[in-house]
């Protein structure tokens, strides 16, 4: 147990400590999101819709920031680590790649969630959106369940990619906008219609963003379902996810040494 | 091909068209032969289209569901930034791959051809795999959506001018970049996207310029794309659509779009010259940024 702790504090140090030594990868982690969120705005504005779609872009770009890290630093982070030669040592060392996925998880959510405040306060501050929560605790309990399920797909994609190579970096780029289209980043997901709106419930960000926009635009949100059955799958999904991660995570592990793709770099 | 041939001296035209050629050739099999064909196909026009589709159900939720010319502004702007992406981030990120991922720069760029006829067609490359995204989206626009992108509207000769000089003026925005990531080495890989995502906001991509504070309004007029933008819709939604300058005659925006080129293509050549230079002198042309 100690070793398991020791091994994800170890592997998520660098993305707490070592990513926020490096400024440049602070400016870019938040100011990429925050141009693409004051773009949406601006569509926004253009279009004379009401304040709140405002702060729906502003909560849609911080959850870019949250999407980005999951794809590019969770799902897609085997192949970087195929490319520096980490890989084959992650394989040898004695606490076994769950607790490096634990690791990387942690450290990239406590990396992100800096910068998606960051997002949020600059958004707000510039565009003067202010939001009311009406019941902190829900919403707290919404976010946290939404990151687990979240960061299990996450290790779910990680184990997938595991076996590709270039695939990886193309596959983590095609799921950008159409999962911010999917998932109402920058719109309510309930425009999408009733079973549209459900397939795209299968990426845990489409109902927790729903479900934090009915708390924070209490009254004016048109939710998608209600808060407490969006509760409930997110808190099936964060299960399923869990577990799926970790069956696919030893069955892609084994083939991955099977067919020698672990040091597969190209 | 005769030995006697090959010895025989090329003219430096052919000798560069030769270089844009097979730049353009490995650039494509660079960017394609990762997967099969449907795959790529699926791959390249899913990202374009899912970035309209956004910007189409942002426009239905304020709408309720009406049309306006907004939606063809926004249409036909999603249409043509991939190329945007494609043609100068790619031309970046080509540099920077081959500097650090494959490692082959200095072969390539030792060997004797003309660098920038090879990054020319490197970007062609790139830019060639927009052109799927922005058929399919403008098809999309005009059967789905109802746009008016009707033939009979629109002003063939002029979309065609305002593109050539928008593929030009990418690429001269790409030598920029290039130049860029040429003399930076820490995170040269995120600053073409930090480039793109800075244009997207100031030139009018997704939403007409007039909406910005007047500083960045200034700013988008000095750079060629917002104009490029502009020319197009001009050129493919006919007269009465939206405008980012509703005091230019179409004339005009085609004559400023290929005058703010112009000076655009001598800059980045002069900066991609003194970046070169100065990347030689430094000995940091190849040097590696932990990619």
């Amino acid at each position: 147990m100690l070793r398991l702790l020791r091994a994800i504090l170890g592997r998520s140090y660098p993305r707490i400590i070592g990513a926020n030594r490096d400024k440049s990868w602070l400016f870019y982690d938040t100011v990429l999101p925050l141009l693409g969120t004051i773009a949406f705005v601006y569509v926004y504005k253009a279009l004379g819709a009401p304040e709140r779609f405002v702060g729906y872009v502003i909560m849609g770009g911080a959850t870019v920031a949250f999407w980005m890290n999951v794809m590019w630093s969770m799902a897609a982070q085997f192949y970087w680590d195929k490319q520096g030669g980490n890989l084959e040592l992650y394989m040898v060392v004695p606490c076994g790649i769950p607790a490096i996925l634990l690791g990387m998880s942690f450290g990239g959510f406590v990396g992100t969630v800096i910068r998606a405040i960051a997002i949020v306060a600059i958004g707000s501050l510039l565009f003067d959106v202010h939001y009311t929560v009406s019941q902190w605790p829900v919403f707290l309990l919404v976010f946290g369940v939404a990151i687990v399920g979240l960061y299990g797909l996450g290790v779910t994609f990680a184990s997938l990619f595991l076996l590709w190579g270039r695939e990886a970096w193309h596959m983590a780029n095609l799921f950008m906008e159409p999962v911010f289209f999917l998932s109402g980043f920058y719109f309510p997901v309930r425009a999408l219609g009733f079973w549209a709106g459900m397939g795209a419930s299968l990426i845990p960000l489409t109902l927790a963003l729903d479900a934090m926009r009915q708390l924070l635009f209490p009254g004016t949100h048109p939710p998608f379902l209600p808060l407490g059955t969006e509760l409930g799958i997110l808190a099936a999904l964060a299960i399923s996810f869990i577990v799926l991660a970790r069956f696919l995570l030893r069955k892609m592990e084994y083939l991955a040494r099977r067919e020698g793709r672990l040091s597969l770099r190209f | 091909m005769e030995a006697a041939d090959r010895l025989r001296p090329e003219s430096a035209f052919a000798s560069w068209w030769r270089t844009v050629r097979v730049a353009y050739w490995l650039g494509w099999q660079v960017e394609s032969n990762w997967t099969d064909p449907l795959l790529f196909f699926i791959y390249s026009i899913a990202r374009p289209l899912g970035g309209a589709l956004i910007l189409v159900f942002m426009y239905f939720v304020v709408s309720r569901g009406g049309r306006g010319d907004m939606l063809g502004f926004f249409l036909v702007g999603s249409a043509f930034w991939p190329f945007v992406i494609a043609g100068m981030m790619g031309m970046a990120w080509g540099i920077i791959s081959d500097r650090e991922h494959w490692k082959t720069l200095k072969y390539v760029y030792t060997s004797p051809i003309s660098y920038r006829a090879y990054l020319v067609g490197r970007s062609l490359a790139q830019a060639t795999s927009a052109t799927a995204a922005t058929a399919i989206t403008l098809l999309f626009g005009r059967w789905v959506l109802q746009i008016p992108l009707h033939l009979s509207s629109m002003d063939i000769p002029y979309a065609l001018v305002a593109f050539a000089l928008g593929i030009t003026s990418i690429m001269a925005l790409g030598f920029v970049v290039v130049s860029a990531a040429m003399s930076i080495s820490g995170e040269a890989w995120r600053m073409p996207e930090g480039v793109g995502a800075a244009l997207y906001l100031i030139c009018g991509a997704i939403f007409p310029v007039t909406v910005l504070p007047a500083v960045l309004q200034d700013l988008a007029q000095a750079i060629p794309l917002t104009w490029w933008l502009e020319a197009m819709r001009r050129g493919l939604l006919g007269a009465g659509g939206l405008r980012s300058f509703p005091w230019s005659s179409d004339l005009q925006v085609l004559a400023i779009f290929a005058a703010v080129t112009a000076v655009w293509v001598a800059g980045g050549v002069l900066v991609f010259s003194y970046a070169e230079q100065r990347a030689r002198a430094l000995g940091i042309l190849d040097r590696e940024s932990g990619y």
